[in-house]
């Protein structure tokens, strides 16, 4: 019999219970793993959007209070198109709307005759155009979350708008969305002059170090307005800030309950065992041993709970991006790196759940334990 | 008193609990040579099991000398590492795993040495083959009668080649044919291993099979006999 034999026949003997705390880590290691999927892949997704439509740099409000950023005078175009290495502005006003059953519907207003349309591509029927105030163009994702085609009606707020045209966009965000030219999306939102985007276009061969200087001085000029380099997206959006504060929340709470889950286990497991124990150290066990088999069941446990946590959390944020609120706007991000980080969590877990049972069979007497 | 080959040595062992209220061993003083196989009688409470337990280094509060093997008891940095290379330890309930099969009961020990499990293996099922239980190996020890448990655990017992075995009244759960069975493996292992052991008994017929026989009332030897047994 090898040493591990020896720590799964200890962990089969207790079955039901070795069972349930592996549930337990594995719901936890799940949970890390779902959320964290969906907020990378959240982040991705916008990251996506920019990189889809080329942005060098993106313009919004510095200080925001909801997930959608403020608007600001759409007259400040003028002034940035003035900039140096500014190639084009396009301005965006955009918001989420509950569209029917859809809780949570990305609605932009594009600026025609913009970059803005240039990297989407329409499948069938024509853009809206800024003459037809209640035209729309859905993304064919969009179209199908509604169930819409080229000529139904779409009802958003008080507003009853036509399909006039279906969109693919590379990047899923903009595919779940609809879109209509932006004074149709300011009327819409009694947003007349405003927009709470621009993304800026730069000359081709601008180094990185001028990008910079433009991004700095833009702040400065316009006060209360931040620009930012696509790539840092996450850091400027409140959404995704409080995404990832929860999933840190709810995996942080997962966590404990999943360590005192597996301490308790153990620990029951080695009272229960003290007689043993007592055997052991009486026929030449050493003390470190009795510790590293405590230990190693410890952390097995984990480990399979930590594999089974991967799997799950793996499904279940599949599941969640396919629930009315998150369908469309993103596509979890569960990858090798998350995953690595979910077993070396659930292995931690072990450590420290078994560290305090292992130290207190480690001390047993074993006189005292054979006398009972 | 002290002689050449004498394995264990001890003087004036005295060992008290409850801060003194209960005196369990007042003053003994014994030597046993290298090879030779002792009894211990006394009444119940005498003493006997504590004097055991110090000898196999369970238990290091005493006062007085113990020498075994030429290690100072007293101050024994490693207990377990000495219990795991010189004592082999027999239980008068048996103590075995109940989870485990004979043949992993008997490999327990076995993990302090740096033996490949097939080598734990082997020596195990030569160990149980030695007391007669080469078809018992793979049962657990409540598939075993008492006798068989017994033997499991004198075979456990062996497993690190110990130089010293220590048996707290080995037979005292057991009906007398199994304990007859019992005797002569214990006798059996000292003549071929010529293995110094110490048994703990109320039963005649054992302290008869031994060397020797050390008396015990009220913590202090009474006399000491020669038997002539064995
Ligand atoms: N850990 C302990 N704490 C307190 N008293 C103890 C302890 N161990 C032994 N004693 C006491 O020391 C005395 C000797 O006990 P011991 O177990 O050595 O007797 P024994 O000769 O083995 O008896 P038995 O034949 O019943 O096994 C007894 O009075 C016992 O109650
Ligand atoms: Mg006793």
């Amino acid at each position: 019999m090898s040493f591990f034999q020896l720590i799964l026949k200890n962990l089969f003997r207790r079955r039901s219970r070795s069972l349930l705390t592996l549930g337990g880590i594995s719901i936890g290691i799940a949970a890390v793993v779902s959320l964290s999927g969906i907020a990378s892949g959240f982040e991705r997704s916008w990251a996506n959007v920019y990189k889809a439509r080329g942005t060098d740099l993106v313009v919004t409000k510095s200080v925001t209070r909801s997930t959608m950023p403020g608007p600001f005078p759409f007259a400040l175009k003028a002034e940035l198109q003035r900039m140096p290495h500014v190639r084009e502005v396009g301005a965006l006003l955009s918001d989420v709307f509950s569209v029917e059953d859809s809780p949570t519907i990305l609605v932009i207003g594009w600026e025609t005759k913009t970059s803005l349309w240039n990297h989407v591509k329409l499948v069938s029927g024509k853009w809206p155009d800024d003459s037809s105030k209640n035209t729309v163009a859905l993304g064919t994702l969009n179209a199908e979350m509604l169930g819409k085609t080229l000529g139904d009606k779409v009802q958003i707020e008080s507003g009853e708008y036509t399909v006039c045209g279906i969109f693919s966009s590379p990047a899923l965000a903009e595919s779940g969305a609809i879109v209509m030219p932006l004074p149709a999306m300011q009327s819409l939102t009694n947003k007349e002059g405003m927009v709470n985007f621009f993304d800026i276009w730069l000359e081709p061969n601008t180094s990185v170090g001028d990008t910079e200087k433009l991004r700095v001085s833009i702040k400065a000029k316009f006060e209360g307005l931040t620009a930012f380099n696509p790539g840092s997206v996450a850091e400027n959006n409140i959404a995704m800030q409080i995404a990832k504060a929860m999933t840190w929340a709810v995996s942080s709470i997962a966590l404990v309950v999943g360590a005192i889950g597996v301490m308790n286990t153990i620990l029951m497991s080695v009272f229960e065992r003290l007689h043993e124990i007592g055997i052991l150290l009486a026929i030449g066990w050493r003390r470190g041993r009795i510790m590293q088999m405590i230990l190693a069941e410890s952390l097995l446990l984990s480990l399979v709970g930590g594999f089974a946590g991967c799997g799950l959390g793996a499904v279940a944020a599949r599941l969640l991006q396919m629930s009315p609120w998150v369908h469309g706007k993103l596509e979890a991000d569960v990858g090798l790196p998350l995953l690595g980080i979910a077993l070396l969590i659930a292995i931690a877990l072990g450590a420290l759940g078994g560290l305090y049972p292992a130290w207190i069979g480690s001390r047993m007497s074993p006189a005292t334990a054979l006398r009972q | 008193m002290s002689s050449k080959n004498a394995l264990i040595e001890v003087r004036n062992l005295r060992r008290s609990f409850d801060y003194g209220a209960v005196q369990a061993l007042r003053g003994i003083s014994f030597t046993v040579e290298q090879g030779e196989f002792v009894s211990i009688m006394g009444p119940s409470g005498s003493g006997k099991t504590t004097l055991l337990n110090i000898l196999g280094a369970l238990d290091s509060e005493f006062e007085g000398a113990v020498t075994i093997d030429s290690v100072e008891m007293r101050h024994l940095a490693e207990p377990e590492r000495f219990r795991s290379r010189t004592i082999g330890f027999v239980f008068q309930s048996f103590h075995l795993l109940p989870a485990l099969t004979a043949l992993e009961n008997v490999q327990m020990p076995m993990f302090e040495r740096k033996w490949r499990a097939s080598e734990r293996r082997t020596r195990a099922a030569a160990l149980l083959g030695s007391v007669g239980l080469e078809h018992r190996m793979d049962h657990r020890p409540s598939k075993l009668s008492g006798g068989e448990r017994q033997r499991v655990a004198i075979a456990r017992s062996l497993a690190n080649e110990p130089k010293l075995l220590l048996a707290d009244e080995p037979t005292g759960n057991l009906d007398s044919s199994d304990a007859l069975k019992i005797l002569e493996v214990l006798g059996a292992i000292h003549q071929q291993r010529n293995m110094t052991m110490i048994v703990v008994t109320h039963d005649c017929d054992v302290a008869a099979a031994t060397n020797r026989t050390l008396r015990v009332r009220d913590g202090q030897l009474v006399e000491k006999q020669i038997s002539n047994g064995a």
